[in-house]
């Protein structure tokens, strides 16, 4: 399913956090949407998630606008992991993944046996086999955030949106996190991702969006938007980017000032 | 709790018919107990006699099934009420110190039950205690709202307006008539002594209506517990859960007032005692919960009315001495994080 914005605008009181931005997600591609603090990054991934009704414009989910789907509806066609997530969740890792088969249940008593399976693959998906009966709460950060993560993938929904997944983790969870959206993507998914980390986005995107000041100063493929001068102009900090020895995509460098 | 899935469904099974056998035999010990003198041999005639096993009534059937029975439903009746509104707050508030009275419902619900019975006695009081509660448990709400992230500060501010509630409700005590109004001490303590039939039926009815209401709804408090953005992203409508849930939860703890007064720290200490065994799922934690506060209220009853013979204590001194404890005890926990 593909998404759409058109024209959003986000305003709170006088301040403009998002101002006439055009963003779409297709089915099959990472979207990383990247920018520096204050950007409007999560605001734009708020209101494509339909949890914030944009002051100007509209999001269209396939052919439909978000403002006609209801709560329900939503929560079949997107998964969301917010930034925030409380960390004093009394539930098992089984039991919060779980959750995430919630906008398909029926019967809200007793999970079927598809329900099941398809929990167990997203823990495993996430490298928490084995731990299904422990307590959330208990778990370390990073834990907790693949423990959501697996709750997001068990909703199964056609889009998929993430909001700096990757900020908690160690850097083989990073690669781990972002390859599964990578396999998302693959199997048909649109995903968004925000992210701080510019060579992470380089890696596993196939389009950026670089937001600055709650516009998109740039939209593109990695190698055309990942550029010295509008990297440097946008975060105000000399930035340098060559070919990445190993991979094949950009390697953006901080260069002292 | 044990974090195997079948262990921790059998688990379940035992706790609660633990606990429902508890019920049973301190609701056995309450019949057969108090200053009239009529024992077990009794009550069990009598029981039998209503039940229709036996021809005749005791001797002492007037106090048995007129007064010790009434009075040991009503405790039963309150303490469910009171505990299931405990595990919805706390659940709604994803906050382990929320209780109906410390969030100012219940000294709330004083103020309607006391006019209430002003003006059409008994059932007047649970009417009016219901109504009051829910206007008190809605403003509640907006305040929780604004303090979610802060578990203590939330219940500083129930407390205070508790306190407030509990003022107001005194000047109608104090300024009405003495036989229309039950005294202050019933406002602030709680007392079953004047249990009646008539209580009984219409705790049964409203108290039973609002839990049907929160039973409907466990699976959304499972949700919240994910946070409110989260519960939304799962299709969860957070506001209209927050009002109905919200709406039960005054009713139910205004009703239990309006019967029994306002007896503390019931809807904190059956929660915090019962999820370590069941678990935080909802639906588990709200069945065992109902039966522990059952078990308690008629244990907390039966123990002021037998211990100090012929003085009654109040049965609110009771569950606040146990409740108190443990609430201090969830204050220091707390800050290390986990609710079980």
């Amino acid at each position: 399913m593909e998404i759409t914005a058109t024209g959003v605008s986000v305003r709170v009181d006088r301040a403009t956090l998002v101002s006439d931005v055009d963003c779409s997600v297709q089915p099959g591609e990472v979207l990383a949407i990247v920018g520096p603090n204050g950007a409007g990054k999560s605001t734009l991934l708020s209101v494509l998630a339909g949890d914030r009704r944009p002051d100007a414009g509209d999001v269209q989910y396939g052919a439909d606008d978000v403002r006609g789907l209801s709560l329900a509806d939503l929560a079949l066609r997107r998964a969301m992991l917010s930034q925030d997530l409380p960390a004093r969740i009394p539930f098992t890792v089984g039991e919060l993944v779980e959750l995430g088969r919630h906008p398909h249940r029926s019967d809200p008593l007793r999970s079927s046996e598809l329900d099941q399976r398809i929990v167990a693959e997203a823990i495993a998906a996430v490298e928490l086999d084995g731990w299904e009966q422990r307590i959330v709460a208990t778990l370390s950060g990073g834990e907790r955030l693949r423990a959501h993560l697996a709750r997001v993938l068990a909703q199964q929904t056609p889009v998929v949106l993430l909001d700096e997944p990757t900020s908690a983790l160690d850097i083989a969870h990073q690669e781990h996190v972002l390859s599964l959206c990578e396999s998302l993507a693959a199997s048909g998914r649109a995903v968004a991702v925000v992210l701080h980390d510019l060579n992470a986005a380089a890696r596993y995107a196939d389009r950026i969006v670089v937001m600055s000041n709650g516009s998109v100063s740039a939209d593109g493929t990695p190698s055309d938007v990942l550029t010295e001068e509008l990297l440097s102009e946008v975060y105000r900090q000399p930035i340098t980017v060559t070919q990445h020895p190993h991979r094949d995509c950009p390697l953006v460098l901080v260069v002292d000032r | 709790m044990s974090r195997d899935p079948v262990r921790a469904a059998r688990r379940r099974r035992i706790t609660s018919a633990a606990l429902l056998a508890l019920g049973l035999l301190l609701a056995g010990v309450s019949l057969s107990v108090g200053a009239a003198g009529a024992g077990p041999r009794a009550a069990i005639d009598s029981v039998a006699f209503h039940l229709g096993f036996a021809d005749n009534p005791p001797a002492s059937d007037g106090v048995i099934w007129g007064i010790r029975m009434p009075r040991t439903l009503l405790a039963a009746l309150i303490g469910s009420c009171l505990a299931i509104a405990g595990v919805t707050l706390q659940g709604l508030y994803r906050n382990p110190l929320a209780d109906p009275h410390l969030l100012a419902i219940g000294p709330g619900a004083a103020i309607g039950a006391a006019l209430g019975s002003l003006g059409a006695g008994t059932r007047g009081a649970i009417a009016g205690g219901a109504a009051c509660g829910v206007l008190v448990a809605l403003l509640s709400r907006r305040v929780a709202r604004r303090q979610s992230a802060d578990p203590g500060r939330l219940v500083l501010v129930g407390v205070a307006l508790g306190a407030v509630l509990t003022a107001w409700a005194g000047f109608i005590v104090t300024g009405s008539d003495r036989t229309r109004v039950p005294p202050m001490e019933f406002w602030l303590l709680g007392g079953l002594g004047s249990a009646t039939w008539t209580a009984v039926q219409a705790l049964f009815v409203i108290g039973g209506a609002a839990t049907l209401l929160v039973w409907g709804w466990a699976r959304s408090l499972d949700l919240l517990a994910l946070g409110e953005g989260e519960a939304r992203h799962l299709g969860v409508d957070v506001d209209l859960v927050g009002a109905v849930l919200s709406i039960a939860v005054g009713v139910m703890t205004g009703a239990a007032v309006g019967a029994g007064g306002v007896i503390g720290f019931v809807g904190v200490l059956v929660p915090t005692a019962v999820r370590p065994l069941v678990g935080a799922k909802h639906r588990p934690l709200l069945l065992s919960s109902a039966l522990a506060g059952a078990a308690l209220l008629i244990g907390a009853d039966t123990a002021a009315r037998t211990v100090l013979v012929p003085i009654e204590i109040p049965v609110g001194l009771i569950t606040t001495a146990i409740g108190g404890v443990v609430f201090l005890w969830l204050l220091g926990r707390i800050r290390s994080m986990a609710w079980s």
